[in-house]
């Protein structure tokens, strides 16, 4: 992503007014990122982050002032974001949900040691960039439910009910995407300690 | 993994995802808002959508539709007690008289398929279901396991 300060420039024809593009300014990372990590393309996430900004536009009279802005942007943009999944889902749920979970459910239980340390040492940007890799890497079906109970807070009930799969289901996909998440993390800290070595 | 393990796991990568800081929106995004912005702030009114019409061309939208459709109804049962409305009736079953004979084929075929259908002994109907489905199941088991081979290949790759 980019380095740079955001683009200033005012287009032609009418102009919001500049509280607006302040708006926009503190809470485009919050949302962008918010989209990104839900649909794992920045391109869809940039249409989508537009799409909550105009909502949020037209709505600006009661947001300007509302304490709980940042809340309505995330909800709008998780909302929008999984409402692009789902009408993509469609096309793919068939043959990608034909074989059920079971190769999941063959799989090796997960040693995390590895994850603890990197867990400690998360803090610097080579690591961060690893951790949005390992999400990107993790499938929709278990990526979208973690970004929801862990970075938006939304209990396993109400994820089970806005993806309309089964509770039972949330709860395991859950529980897989944190074991790939650090088997992928484990994976990544390896290979970076034996070429320090 | 024991119960212990998972409540670790658990706590381990919630803590390392909250920490996690946002990402950096593209420099163009801002940009790509206000141009929206502006674009649909320039269109006429009757190219938004209903909700943002000024209030006095929805009420004369929401008024001519009513009269519209008043006028639509009284014209119509005015019409259909008219000579006018017989003889145009007339005149369009004369002109549509080959769906009468369209019909007449097709009950006729779908007599003749009936006949061979309860010709045919019950086992070899079934049979040839069966067939199909085992058929149509077979090319679906086949192309699912092609996609998730195809898929799986592309994430381990």
């Amino acid at each position: 992503m980019n380095d740079e300060p955001p683009v200033q420039n005012q287009p032609s024809g009418l102009a919001p007014p500049a509280d607006f593009t302040t708006f926009m300014r503190m809470y485009q990372d919050m949302v962008f990122t918010t989209s990104a990590r839900l649909v794992r393309n920045d391109a869809q996430a940039e249409d989508i982050a537009q799409e909550v900004f105009i909502k949020a536009y037209e709505h600006f009279d009661m947001l300007a002032t509302s304490p709980s802005a940042g809340g309505w942007l995330k909800t709008v943009a998780t909302n929008l974001s999984l409402n692009h999944l789902q009408h993509y889902r469609k096309r793919w749920k068939f043959f990608s949900e034909f074989g059920g979970d079971s190769q999941d459910e063959d799989a090796p239980a997960v040693e995390f040691a590895a994850p603890d340390t990197f867990f400690d040492a998360i803090d610097s940007e080579e690591k961060r960039a690893w951790v949005e890799e390992a999400l990107a890497k993790l499938p929709d079906h278990q990526r979208v439910p973690l970004v929801l109970y862990h970075f938006e807070d939304i209990p396993y009930d109400e994820i089970s009910k806005r993806l309309g799969v089964s509770l039972a289901k949330v709860k395991t996909d859950i529980l897989r995407a944190r074991a790939a998440l650090a088997k992928i993390l484990a994976r990544a800290d390896g290979a970076e300690r034996a070429m320090a070595n | 993994m024991n119960p212990n393990e998972s409540q670790k796991l658990e706590t381990a990568v919630h803590a390392l995802l909250r920490r996690m800081p946002d990402r950096r929106a593209p420099s163009g995004l801002e940009g790509r808002v206000l141009a929206e912005i502006a674009r649909r702030a320039a269109l006429p009114w009757w190219r938004k959508s209903f909700a943002h019409w000024p209030s006095s061309m929805r009420l004369v939208f929401v008024a001519g539709s009513a009269l519209a459709g008043f006028a639509a109804v009284t014209v119509l049962v005015a019409l259909a007690g008219s000579q006018g409305a017989h003889q145009l009736g007339n005149a369009l079953s004369n002109s549509f008289a080959w769906l009468i004979l369209a019909r007449d084929v097709i009950s006729s075929f779908d007599g003749r398929v009936r006949q061979l259908i309860s010709a045919v002994p019950p086992l070899w109907l079934y049979g040839g279901v069966a067939a199909v489905a085992v058929g149509y199941a077979t090319l679906a088991a086949i192309g699912a396991a092609t996609y998730r081979a195809v898929s799986f290949a592309r994430q381990t790759s």
